[in-house]
């Protein structure tokens, strides 16, 4: 079932292909101000698949929006940070990074879709129904392909198919094309994108791609939607890939083999992954390194092995002890007790120290800050800092007894 | 469900019940007036019904019927302005303002007793139709089905016109057109309420069909008859002017509709308020019941959003 | 599949609710009192009337009545109008012709700024754009149509003289002939601009006082339906792929918010049916809803039968048109539930 893993990529020296600094994003709700991500920061390396975990509302979704800009404002607001994004040129060349958060709109549309894809979490709602296949995944193709679909004319191509192939046709020009002299040229170019359109479908081991085309969302099944949704999401070979819980709406049983084909097509394509889930068993698979979010903020990253054998942050150890096993005898299943702060203009202390059982004052007046100690892997907990850093005696931080978590 | 079964046995004590209705009804208020179109439309209601309880006192009374236009004779088609007419009057020398004003009274009176009644008798045939099911429910519907099929102005004034010119047959004929919603509404609340656990909860705890009904279906369809009504109140008034616009009204009477009939011949010589100004009237009238009955359905109904 | 069973049990339903129709129609002809009084004459003797009702049948019960009038309706015998002095079958292609013509033009006026309207303001949610068009929405269904008409003659015809009323200028109306009875299509088939241009001419005003309140409806229905879209994940997941707004709004939101919209062309079409007998009356405009008034000042039985029948077929028949391509627009509905 596991998928092969790539290798580990740790280090700092590997190159990035995006970096998060202390991102806030904030909405304007009839309570108050909702912090919804209150400074996160963490980094995806070439070719890794990042798993970002957290439970529902804990602002790893919102995280993930932005890296394309697509949490409404107003209510949200990108209240601070930045997320440096290298694309495959500037890696290479050793560019400087773009600022997703800053890029002007019509270079953002550049990247969405092309550099920077994303996979949604229900494919039934985020593939339009009135819309068949082909035209969707066509889409992509026609904004960010158009000089492709024009390769191999002799010659200049006309003027209006110039325009069909930038998406730029108006509705007198869409008749046009169903007679000559237009027809011949006009059918030359959807022939083009078809076959362009059935090779992406066809890698995402749709059976019968060309049928799949003609048809429509609601009559394909939930993991043939997801299909499409990866397919249209690869089209343009993207640096990196945001998926978003894409199979929590989906059957067990097709869960897996989604999984599955994500992680062969990005190892194929040399493609990052941002994986956000709150199936801790789900990422296990395929992710090489794991950032756990609670309540706006990250509690901890590392390495996926790492963070399952030797859980650092207090709530990675209860999310770990919730997961059922067959380890785990009957009744045995843990829970975390307590429910998640309320984000709306939260105090500075540890998020997580009313449901912490090490808590201590310091906890509930001081916010810990997501830092790697010597010979420790980042974590933000106030359990790992020494009295020095703080500035406090020894028996103010809390003991986390690290042999028997 | 267990709230429910402790709910029901002591159902004697009004005050808690009451209490929290008489909160609630405060915080929907306060809900409805933070919205400023439905505060307008609330203001201009307020105003109308005002002018139309304060007609004898605005204007004097006519006599013998206070609802006929008086005719001053010596004073045909003179412009807004004229000392003792403040708003012209129509080429019959009725006076444009006493019309205003007593059409309010009239629309009142239209509205009220309409509304009233068909709100009754569509709540009759609607708890019929649902309660008992089958084929009773079959023949209503399929009436009502029928009745829905003809616009509604159109068979309003088919009847009115076979029943002969008369203010008194258009309320009747409007009576028989608007009763069919409220039917429609009450019937949908009880198959649904039919449906619901909480009913079947009631039920197994012994609860009587006529408590059931009493307790859970009234007051759930208490919302949508609200707005319906409200609502309604507006287009009956609409529906009425236009009726007696046609001609389906004595002549001479104090009634928007009328009065816009009256002076429309007077447009092509430039005089436009006899026709204009009751006219702005019904229009004013129905507007404001719509704004504050749309107001109102946001608030006690967020699903249907009509915003 | 499921599209086809639908139609066909909506169209087995349709002769239900027709003859549910016609039974109400003939009740009001006859609690109408006596049917024939508009034929009558005062020097007329009292055996000559009852010559006259046994003629028309009158003293056979009800049901026979019913079925007599019933059969003559399905051969095409609608009675004779009083109004005119004409069968109804007569008249009818005429006045049927004006008053189609008048909705159809004021149905392009309602549909198309409509839904430019709604599009506008669903896209700018909560905006002051959205916050007049709301208001717009309601004060359209609350406008009583007489006034509107009014108001719009007062300024365009009597003080700025733009519009004329009528359905168009006598000598040019008599410059051509008219085959359909639809003025512009008749101009357009003598091939006559100037008559072309006057039919448009008379047709602009009171196609825009009909189609007033339609347009508050889908206005308000399309803004609606289109803000609703808009949050839709397919919205984010179009932008995801780097659509322009443009596209994202024309070929992914607007095209889905089109479909409840549909909806409700079949309730505009019945304020358009209701509305044409006002506007009829006040733009003089010799149509269906014009004879329906007089003939309800006049007590023209037939003529209020058969206009009352008529009107709720094509009411019935629109409505049915509506369902049938909201079934085929929206691809995700299973119909009949």
């Amino acid at each position: 079932m596991t998928a092969p893993a790539a290798a580990p990529l740790s280090d700092k020296t590997a190159s990035r292909v995006a970096s998060v600094e202390e991102l806030r994003i904030h909405f304007d709700t009839k309570a108050g101000r909702l912090h919804a991500v209150d400074g996160v920061s963490f980094d995806i390396f070439d070719g890794e698949s990042l798993g970002l975990v957290g439970e529902t509302g804990c602002g790893k979704s919102v995280t993930a929006r932005s890296f394309l800009r697509l949490i409404p404002v107003p209510p949200g607001t990108y209240a601070g940070g930045r997320i440096h994004f290298w694309s495959k040129e500037a890696r290479q060349t050793g560019g400087s990074p773009v600022d997703l958060l800053q890029v002007p709109a019509s270079q953002m549309r550049d990247i969405r879709g092309n550099r920077i894809a994303m996979i949604f979490q229900d494919p039934g709602k985020a593939l339009n129904p009135a819309l068949s296949i082909r035209e969707q995944v066509a889409e992509v193709f026609y904004q960010h392909r158009s000089e492709d679909l024009l390769d191999g004319w002799n010659g200049t191509p006309p003027r209006p198919i110039r325009r069909a192939a930038g998406q730029r046709s108006g509705k007198l020009e869409w008749l046009a094309f169903k007679v000559p002299p237009l027809r011949s040229p006009a059918r030359r170019l959807r022939k083009r994108v078809d076959d362009l359109v059935g090779d992406a479908l066809a890698e995402t081991q749709i059976p019968n791609p060309r049928k799949i085309m003609t048809s429509y969302p609601h009559e394909l099944s939930g993991g043939m939607k997801q299909r499409v949704m990866i397919a249209q999401a690869l089209a343009c070979n993207p640096d990196l890939l945001i998926a978003d819980e894409p199979t929590t709406a989906l059957d067990v049983t097709i869960q897996a083999r989604i999984m599955e084909l994500i992680r062969e097509l990005q190892l194929r394509h040399q493609t990052s992954v941002l994986y956000i889930s709150h199936d801790l068993s789900l990422v296990r698979r395929i992710c090489d390194r794991i950032a756990v979010m609670y309540a706006g903020r990250i509690a901890e990253i590392g390495q996926t092995r790492h963070v399952f054998h030797d859980p650092l942050h207090p709530y990675t150890r209860g999310l770990l002890a919730a997961i059922p096993s067959l380890a785990h005898q009957r009744g045995e299943l843990a829970v975390i007790d307590g429910t998640v702060p309320e984000l709306i203009d939260p105090q500075p202390a540890c998020r997580f120290h009313t449901r912490c059982s090490y808590a201590t004052d310091l906890c509930g007046r001081l916010d810990p800050p997501l830092v790697a100690r010597p010979g420790l892997r980042p974590v933000a907990c106030h359990g790992y800092a020494s009295p020095d850093e703080l500035g406090v005696a020894a028996d103010q931080l809390p003991r986390l007894d690290r042999d028997a978590p | 469900m267990v709230e429910a079964a402790a709910r029901r046995p002591p159902a004697s004590s009004p005050s808690g019940p009451l209490a929290i209705r008489v909160r609630r009804f405060g915080e929907i208020t306060k809900e409805v007036l933070r919205n400023p179109t439905t505060t307008i439309g609330l203001v201009i209601i307020a105003s109308l019904l005002l002018m139309a309880l304060m007609a004898p006192i605005i204007t004097e009374a006519n006599t013998p019927d206070a609802y006929q236009m008086p005719r001053d004779w010596g004073a045909i088609n003179e412009p807004p302005g004229t000392p003792g007419h403040l708003l012209g009057t129509t080429s019959t020398g009725g006076d444009v303002l006493y019309g205003v004003v007593w059409g309010a009274r009239t629309s009142l009176r239209l509205s009220v007793i309409v509304v009233g009644i068909t709100m009754v008798v569509g709540t009759i045939m609607g708890s019929i139709a649902g309660f008992i099911g089958g084929k009773v429910d079959e023949i209503i519907m399929r009436l009502v089905d029928v009745l829905l099929a003809i616009p509604e102005l159109i068979f309003a004034l088919a009847i009115a016109a076979v029943l002969g010119p008369s203010f008194g047959n258009i309320i009747f004929a409007l009576t028989v057109v608007f009763w069919v919603k409220y039917a429609r509404i009450i019937r949908g609340q009880i198959i649904h309420v039919k449906h619901n656990e909480y009913v079947d909860s009631a039920r197994v705890i012994g609860d009587s069909k006529l408590n059931i009904y009493r307790k859970d279906v009234l007051p759930n369809s208490v919302t949508p008859v609200v707005v319906q009504a409200t609502l309604d109140m507006g287009n009956i008034v609409l529906v009425a002017a236009t009726l007696s616009f046609i001609g389906l009204a004595e002549a001479g009477l104090a009634e928007w509709g009328v009065l816009v009939s009256e002076g429309q011949a007077g447009i092509s010589a430039g005089r436009w308020w006899a026709s204009t100004i009751p006219g702005a009237m019904v229009f004013l009238w129905a507007l404001a019941f719509n704004l504050f009955g749309d107001g109102l359905r946001d608030v006690l109904d967020p699903r249907t959003e009509g915003r | 599949m499921q599209i086809r069973e639908y139609i066909i049990r909506r169209v087995m339903i349709l002769p239900l609710i027709l003859v549910g129709t016609s039974l109400i129609v003939f009740t009001l002809g006859r609690v109408g009192g006596n049917p024939i009084a508009i034929y009558l004459e005062h020097e007329m003797t009292p055996d000559e009337v009852a010559q006259i009702e046994e003629r028309y049948g009158l003293n056979d019960s009800l049901p026979e009545q019913y079925f007599a009038w019933a059969g003559g309706v399905l051969r095409g015998d609608l009675g004779y109008s009083g109004v005119l002095a004409a069968p109804v079958m007569d008249v009818l292609p005429k006045r049927l012709a004006a008053t189609l013509e008048l909705s159809v033009a004021s149905a392009i006026v309602a549909v198309s700024l409509g839904i430019a309207l709604g599009t506008f303001a669903g896209a700018r949610r909560n905006r002051l754009p959205d916050h007049l068009t709301r208001v717009f929405a309601i004060s359209g269904a609350a406008t009583p149509i007489f006034w509107f008409a009014i108001v719009l003659l007062i300024i365009f015809w009597v003080n700025l003289g733009w519009f004329p009323v009528g359905r168009s200028e006598p000598e040019i109306f008599e410059s051509i002939s008219h085959p359909t009875g639809v003025y512009t299509l008749d101009a357009l088939l003598a091939g006559s601009f100037t008559a072309f241009r006057d039919a448009i001419w008379h047709l602009i005003l009171p196609a825009v006082t009909l189609g007033y309140g339609a347009t508050a409806i889908i206005t308000r229905m399309m803004r609606s339906s289109l803000a609703e879209e808009l949050n839709e994940d397919y919205v984010d997941a179009a932008r995801a792929k780097g659509l322009p707004e443009r596209l994202v709004l024309r070929r992914h939101a607007r095209r889905n918010a089109l479909i409840p919209t549909v909806t409700v062309i079949g309730l505009g079409f019945g304020f358009l049916l209701q509305g044409s007998v006002v506007v009829e009356i006040i733009f003089i405009w010799p149509g269906m809803g014009r004879w329906m008034a007089d003939a309800v000042l006049r007590g023209d039985q037939a003529t209020i039968m058969a206009y009352v029948l008529f009107t709720s077929i094509l009411f019935l028949v629109v409505n049915l048109v509506v369902d049938v391509v909201y079934a085929y627009l929206d691809r995700r509905v299973v119909l009949g539930s």
